[in-house]
Order: C-alpha cells, then structure tokens, then sequence
C-alpha cells in the first residue's frame, strides 16, 4: 500500500454490490439486526477508514488476488462521505425497525438500497453528487458571495 | 411481503433513474443568448459597450454581464485573458470532479485561445446557489466578456466538448479547416 489516501475504484464497487444485496435481503425479510450490521459496516467506513471496512477485507481477500492489478486509483473523502450518508440512512432504519415503526424502516432502507444499487450498477455516487443539495438545506450556507 | 414490494419498486426506480444520469452525464447544454452580449454584437466590440443602465447589477466591475457573476468566478475570470474560459465547479466529496479536472486541464493545454479554472465550492456552497448549479461536477464556458456560453454536468466529452466550443475559438487552434469568424454559434 503505497498511497493511503486513495483506493482500488473496485473495491468500493465491490463493496457496494455487497451492500445491495444485504439491503434487499433487509427489505424482504425485515430482520432488522442485519440491518444493524450493515449500520456498522457504513459507521466503520465512515468513521474508522475504508481499509478495516468489513467489505473491503473481504474484497482483498477474495477477489482482489483475481483480478489483474491496477494502477486506477480512486480518492477516499468521496467514498467515506458516501458511507455517512448511508450510515445515516441505516441507523434510520434499524431505529424505525427496532421500535415497531416499520414504514421507517421500510422507506430509510428503500433509500440506502436505491444508492447503494446506483453505486453498484452505475458506478455513480449519489451521496457525493447530493454534497451540494445538503448544504443548501443547511441553514449556516447563507454566506456572502 | 411488503418489504418484498418496496425492494422490487426501489430496485426498478434505481435503474430508471441511473440510465437517465448516465445519458445526461457530459451533455452540453447551451445557454440563452441574452446571457451573451457578444452574440449579437459580433466578437471583438463587445467590451466596448458601455455598462448603460439596462438593468446591470453592480457597476464598475468589469463587463455587464461579468457584474451578474459570483465574485470567486469573476476572479477566475479575471485572469489571464483567453477566448473562452471553463469554469468548473468541484467538490472535495466528488469522484468524477477529478476525471474532469483531468480531461479538462488537458484539453484546455492543447488548445489555443482555451483556459480551464478548477473552482472548490465545498465551503463556499453560495456560488452553487447563484449560479443555479445542483451537481458536481458542473462546467461553465464563459466568453472573455464573462458571457455564458454552455454548461455541462458531469464528466464532459472531449470531442463533443470542442466542436460546441469551435465557433468561439481561434479558428487556429485546432486543425479545424472551416473558420468561422462570423460570431454566430452553428447550431
């Protein structure tokens, strides 16, 4: 590992198919203490760093040996805001689940689902391109131009 | 069985809505000739007109149509003087801000009369909101009279990029053959 500051663009697809899966596996049966688990693997990518994210240990264990190397590096702040805002949207849920309100539940994991499958599918990034919308919602973004 | 419903509706809208990004990703769009004064004026008089008083906001500052810009692209602007100008706006949050960054500053070196401004409006989210930008990245041409010629969001098409831009570039910049100095942009 020579720059810490950027990772395999694979791994986090890798880890988005991963999360896609989990979440539809979340919405059809409603076992909301895999949805918990989801909330820490976001909170551990977000939080601690991309490389002891669950998903991405697994991506080097498993899939990374397969593959041919690759010099395409992809920039890490993008990619851990994208894990808040999916760990935002998981603790909803589990939080909606847990407590008998279910429609939370059901709409806050629709919605990690539905970026987590734009990430997968397309390669698009939905929490990053949505940076901007979030800060005009937050009221301190009435500075000077 | 409910849960089953929203992953499949969500599932399905997901792909709706990733193939319409990804055909709207580079696409050029052109914007409204009043924000142009030198469409009409024809290139080269167009700083010459006076700021009179045709609804302009601010004076003194440059050109009319730069007085209506946020300040940090007026700056940009301000620069080194080039026919066209491509503001592009950027986000530390933004994977594909990068690739257009590249693409970018590397058509922009190769080409006469083109400069490229990378700006970094994650702190500073009011040019966002002047400029009507919801997404990053999003790159304005600006004319060297702080016009705007086209905007496009996400990671721009090289080739498409520069034939949109020819008409307003010098006609040797490029190996083009067919100069058009008339001002007009081919539609």
């Amino acid at each position: 590992m020579s720059a810490p500051q950027a990772v395999d663009p694979r791994g986090p697809r890798f880890a988005a198919i991963v999360t896609t899966v989990v979440l539809v596996i979340v919405l059809a049966t409603g076992w909301w203490p895999l949805l918990a688990a989801q909330t820490v693997v976001f909170a551990i990518g977000a939080f601690v760093g991309l490389r002891p994210a669950p998903y991405s240990v697994l991506y080097r264990l498993l899939i990374a040996p397969r593959l041919q190397p690759t010099d395409e590096r992809e920039d890490v702040a993008p990619l851990r805001f994208a894990q808040a805002v999916g760990f935002a949207f998981a603790l909803v849920g589990t939080i909606g689940y847990a407590s008998g309100v279910i429609v939370v539940g059901l709409v806050a994991t629709a919605l990690a689902l539905f970026a987590a499958l734009l990430n997968a599918v397309f390669g698009f990034c939905l929490g990053c391109e949505m940076y901007l919308l979030l800060q005009r919602i937050s009221p301190r973004a009435g500075s000077t131009s | 069985m409910t849960g089953l419903i929203v992953a499949g509706v969500t599932l399905v809208a997901a792909v709706i809505v990733g193939l319409a990004l990804r055909s709207r990703n580079g696409r050029i769009r052109m914007s409204a000739p009043p924000s142009e004064p030198d469409a009409a004026a024809g290139p080269g008089s167009s700083a010459a007109i006076p700021a009179s008083g045709d609804g302009d906001r601010g004076s003194g500052d440059g050109t009319p149509a730069q007085a209506g810009l946020p300040a940090d692209v007026r700056d940009a602007l301000a620069g080194e003087a080039a026919d066209v100008t491509l503001v592009q706006l950027s986000t530390t949050f933004c994977a594909p801000c990068r690739q257009a960054r590249a693409l970018l500053t590397h058509v922009a070196e190769g080409t006469e009369g083109l400069r490229h401004v990378d700006l970094d409006i994650t702190d500073r989210p009011g040019i966002a909101r002047d400029l009507g930008v919801l997404r990053t990245p999003t790159t304005i041409a600006y004319t060297r009279s702080g016009g705007e010629l086209l905007r496009v969001s996400g990671v721009p098409d090289r080739e498409t990029l520069l034939a949109a831009l020819e008409p307003r570039l010098p006609a040797d910049g490029r190996s083009a053959a067919d100069r058009s100095d008339v001002g007009h942009p081919t539609e």
